[in-house]
């Protein structure tokens, strides 16, 4: 009876079957992995950076920014982007505001992880010692350029692992997308399982393609990023 | 606005409440069965070499899948697989148990892993047996070097637990989208559930922050990344 339910559970045809619409929907959760991650990124270097500034009410901004978005459930924040905030901007622009699925979870997801990777960022440069910029002062180099030549060659190497597992948790919580009704790959799952009522294998496959996916890209990107990391620490 | 905050917030109090209690008891149970199975993982990672892969391969796919994937194959394969869970309830709890016991069977051992050599093999050229210099030497250090992580884990399965709803769980946030699907008036509900979250969220992992600065102070130990 167990072997029996185990075989079924594993016998993962079906996804060979549906392969067209599966794939369709994992990219989906590609696409809004890497719009979330730009956005998220983005966020962060700048909050990052606001958090190390010399104005108090600028470093309080921020800090506030990353408290209420580390702090915030995903889901909440999604349906709240999904839900809330078209009509507040409609009401706040007296006109009729729309925002796709698509849209407000980018927005959602990457507000939602600029939080804690803006924490990454300022880690990741608070660990340059001072005398570094120091050095570039002394040289006569401008600020913006100590900025980028010096601090974030440095500090960027510094952040990956960390950033790297924040990008894993950003892909995992690409699956949430299917509640605001984004054609995703749980999405998908979803459909065949009501055409086809075999949740058995459908589910099962899903996690380990999940597995698959995530493990299989996190190795490549360690790989692929040690030479340029040692090169950082000549 | 103040006009539907009183409409459909106020009267609804006690249902939040009553979804509320549900998310603690959900996560307080998830988490407690967490730190159990991710203690038993590591330990058996770290200690029992015949099973060293199984232990391995079950932190991976439980820390490279998502919540909600966990949830949807926990409700729908187990019972038919093992048999249990009997209740959605059970099914949301054991989906957030495995999740969260990935991430602690990890910070185990880190935990463990960043002790000096030296302090078990002094326990040992003293007298003491491995169970005991595990137990008297190396746990209470641990412990205290992972306690801010594993308090942060819980505030983690907090923000998790939101997606049980999604298999019919009455939590917190059931009980929000049920009355926003009611009236349609999602403004005033949705931010007064997300405000209660965040609050919640932020006061657990202000306290973990506090524990860190505290054993920090206290026992002289390194900044932990």
């Amino acid at each position: 009876m167990f072997s029996e339910t185990l075989r079924q559970s594993l016998d993962l045809s079906i996804f060979w079957e549906y392969r067209q619409t599966l794939l369709v929907g994992l990219l989906q959760n590609v696409y809004i992995f890497f719009a979330s991650a730009a956005l998220a990124m983005a966020l962060a270097v700048v909050v990052g950076l606001a958090r190390l500034s010399k104005r108090f009410w600028v470093r309080g901004l921020s800090t506030f920014y990353v408290e209420l978005f580390r702090n915030t459930p995903e889901f909440v924040l999604l349906i709240w982007v999904y839900y809330v905030l078209p009509i507040l901007l409609s009401r706040l622009l007296a006109t009729q505001f729309n925002l796709s699925p698509f849209l407000a979870a980018v927005l959602g997801l990457g507000v939602a992880y600029s939080g804690f990777m803006s924490e990454t960022v300022r880690a990741g440069i608070q660990a340059i010692p001072k005398g570094h910029r120091e050095a570039g002062t002394a040289l006569g180099m401008r600020d913006g350029a100590i900025l980028r030549r010096i601090v974030l060659p440095q500090a960027l190497r510094r952040m990956l692992p960390e950033m790297l597992s924040q990008l894993v948790s950003l892909f995992k919580a690409t699956s949430i997308v299917s509640l605001i009704a984004v054609p995703d790959i749980m999405y998908q799952v979803s459909m065949v399982n009501v055409e086809q009522m075999r949740p058995l294998p459908l589910y099962t496959g899903a996690a380990l393609l999940f597995c698959l996916v995530i493990i299989s890209a996190t190795q490549m990107i360690q790989i692929l990023s040690e030479r340029w990391r040692r090169r950082g620490w000549a | 606005m103040l006009d539907n905050f009183n409409r459909f917030v106020i009267p609804n109090l006690g249902l939040f409440m009553d979804g509320l209690t549900i998310t603690v008891r959900i996560c307080a149970i998830a988490f407690a069965m967490a730190v159990v199975m991710g203690a038993i993982a590591c330990l058996i990672r770290l200690y029992v070499p015949v099973l060293r892969y199984f232990a391995i391969a079950y932190i991976e796919f439980s820390r490279a899948t998502p919540i909600i994937v966990q949830l949807l194959w926990v409700n729908y394969v187990w019972p038919e697989l093992f048999g249990f869970p009997k209740s959605v309830e059970w099914a949301g709890i054991i989906a957030l148990a495995i999740q969260s016991s990935g991430y602690l069977a990890e910070t185990f051992r880190s935990g463990i892993e960043g002790l000096a050599r030296g302090q078990v093999e002094a326990g040992l050229a003293v007298g003491m047996t491995r169970a005991v210099a595990f137990r008297r030497i190396v746990a209470p250090q641990a412990v205290l070097v992972m306690a801010p992580s594993i308090i942060n884990q819980f505030a983690v399965v907090v923000k998790a637990s939101t997606l049980v709803s999604i298999i019919a769980i009455p939590d917190l946030m059931y009980d929000a989208l049920k009355v926003v699907n009611q009236w349609f008036e999602p403004i005033e509900v949705l931010t007064s559930v997300a405000v209660l979250y965040i609050l919640t969220i932020f006061a657990l992992s202000a306290t973990a922050k506090r524990v860190a600065d505290h054993f920090r102070g206290k026992y002289g130990l390194d900044a932990q990344a």
